[in-house]
């Protein structure tokens, strides 16, 4: 039974209790366990906290790795213009084959075996059959540029991958904090107010039983000393 | 070989090489403003080109026009004064201009572009000139159309045979491959025609051109992880120096360093000293930083020097050596101010500017 349909189980109407002690101890066991669920839950938060805390340190790293590549690869990019001539650089570009990339999709678990998203650029064939561009007409400052954009290609994917795990933790914890709310502001408060009820009804009827108790034995008693 | 057929082109080499900018000019350039540095070329030999470019139209790309026509302007100057032998030399020289035209053409028409955008990226030259280019521009509608209409020159029957390999791939890069070994062995048997010291100095300039450009295609194909096959293809096969054999050692060399400590022993076997002197200093900057662009500037460099030193080593006039070498120090002084011009558009810090550029010692 998941944590959801417990806490359906635990709200209680008032109309339908029974006021008895042992409707009274069942009561009591319920508010412990749904205290306990509401500590496993806190507990969960944090440990899912800590681990969102710990994407949000890589995000900086990542952002300016990105950055650095890219401008690394454009500085190149501007190097090998400056070596060939803007002009021809342009002309080869016009029939270059574009970088062709596909990410595989995958999952991971995560903390608290929560499945996590996992990106990753497909491997190029080992060999490769033709260079994008003629050689000869190009210098190795373009291969460079194109190595530094990959390169920023890969810390971008994984910057993707990052925060996607990031909205699906932020998904659970919002989940979870839902359920805390609702144990704690309404199902402790029903559980407290049936226990309450129950409570002041078995000290009505003590006290009605104390009087009962009383009535008679005063009755005993005068009956005693009529006989006498 | 006569000293005396040299009478009329020597004067004109001489001149044209105290026109020259000198290298600490151009360094300095690096640091300049834009403006400073157009200004600075209009005061050049540069000047006729650039003053034809309307103001509004100076840029980066205007003046790396106008350094490419004078470039050629100056070749043919020197073609139209040289010997038969040597003339026929720069004219198989100046080819490599004319195939840049011809994949120009042929990647326009690739990408569809239209006739006044595909001319933004050709420079007119020899028998390419601007008519002829804007005839087959207009006259075709696919590759294989401009091919055809290239059946008139010499490059239309070398890009039939290698339109086969286009249409299977349906990439260029057979085209231009096909291209570029027409050209410079077309270049290296024109060089084999001389005579003499002619010959000699020719057959170690272009040599090492060639097989410059060769060491420049199996490293970056190497690093690149293209397969051995594929790198056959793009080696141009002429070479005094570098067989069969070598070539497919460096292929097959364990790694890039292999690679060059194999070509150095070929050198070394082959008693050639210019190319030892390249190779020794590619392998020295392939152990300091293992960047092949580094590697390409060393090759660039060895082919400046290697060329001077043809200078000193024989003489200085009447033979092709001056000639060679002043071809080469305005190809290498026209990229430096093309990489000056660009990287001070770019605001590229200076002392990046000056690590990309080629100069004599």
């Amino acid at each position: 039974m998941g944590i959801g349909t417990w806490i359906i189980t635990l709200s209680v109407e008032l109309a339908s209790i029974h006021p008895t002690r042992l409707e009274l101890l069942r009561l009591r066991r319920r508010k412990a366990m749904a205290e306990g669920i509401i500590d496993i839950l806190k507990k969960d938060l944090d440990a899912l906290t800590v681990t969102l805390f710990d994407f949000v340190k890589e995000i900086p790293s990542l952002r300016s790795q990105i950055q650095e590549s890219l401008r690394e690869a454009y500085d190149l990019f501007i190097e090998a213009k400056m070596i060939t001539g803007s002009r021809k650089i342009e002309e080869i570009s016009l029939v270059a084959q574009p970088i062709d990339f596909d990410i595989n999709v995958g999952t991971k678990s995560g903390v608290l075996g929560i499945s996590l998203p996992t990106f990753q650029l497909a491997q190029e064939a080992a060999h490769i059959l033709e260079p994008r561009f003629s050689i000869l007409d190009t210098p190795a400052k373009l291969d460079e540029s194109v190595l530094k954009t990959k390169i920023a290609l890969s810390h971008i994917i994984k910057l993707a991958e990052i925060e996607a795990s990031m909205r699906e933790i932020l998904d659970v914890m919002a989940v979870k904090k839902r359920q805390i709310n609702r144990i704690q502001y309404k199902i402790l408060p029903q559980l407290d107010a049936a226990i309450r009820y129950i409570e002041l009804i078995l000290e009505e009827t003590e006290r009605q039983d104390a009087l009962r108790v009383r009535v008679l034995q005063r009755k005993r008693k005068e009956r005693a000393l009529k006989s006498t | 070989m006569s000293a005396w057929k040299y009478k009329r082109v020597m004067p004109k080499v001489i001149v044209a090489k105290l026109r020259l900018i000198e290298p600490n000019d151009i360094v300095e350039l690096a640091g300049r403003r834009p403006r400073d540095v157009h200004s600075m070329l209009a005061k050049t030999s540069y000047q006729a080109e650039i003053s034809e470019i309307p103001v509004k139209q100076l840029s980066s790309i205007s003046l790396e026009n106008a350094l490419l026509k004078n470039f050629m302007r100056t070749c043919e100057e020197i073609m139209n004064h040289s010997p038969k032998s040597i003339s026929f030399l720069l004219s198989t020289i100046l080819m490599k201009f004319e195939a840049n035209n011809v994949k120009a053409i042929l990647r326009a028409k690739e990408a569809e572009l239209s006739v006044d955008e595909a001319m933004k990226y050709i420079v007119p030259v020899g028998r390419l000139d601007e008519a002829r280019c804007l005839k087959i521009l207009e006259n075709s509608k696919s590759v294989s159309d401009v091919v055809e209409l290239l059946s008139e020159l010499e490059y239309g029957p070398v890009l039939k045979e290698a339109l086969r390999g286009h249409e299977e791939t349906r990439l260029l890069l057979p085209l231009a491959v096909a291209l570029d070994k027409y050209v410079y062995g077309k270049i290296w048997r024109a060089a084999g025609k001389l005579r003499g010291l002619d010959k000699k100095i020719a057959g170690t300039v272009i040599g090492i051109e060639i097989d410059s450009m060769n060491i420049k295609v199996i490293l970056r194909c190497r690093a690149m992880g293209i397969n051995e096959d594929q790198i056959r293809r793009y080696i141009i096969p002429v070479s005094e120096v570098f067989g069969e054999k070598e070539l497919e050692d460096a292929i097959r060399a364990e790694d890039i360093k292999s690679s060059i400590a194999s070509l150095l022993e070929a050198a070394k076997l082959a008693l050639a000293r210019d190319y030892r002197y390249v190779l020794t200093d590619l392998l020295r900057e392939y152990e300091a930083s293992q960047s092949l662009s580094q590697l390409e500037l060393v090759l660039d460099r060895g082919l400046l020097k290697t060329s001077l030193r043809m200078l000193k080593r024989y003489t200085l006039f009447f033979n092709i050596g001056l000639i060679l070498a002043f071809l080469n120090l305005k190809w290498f002084e026209v990229k430096n101010l093309r990489a000056v011009i660009r990287g001070v558009e770019d605001k590229v810090p200076s002392d990046k500017i000056r690590k990309l550029l080629v100069l004599p010692e």
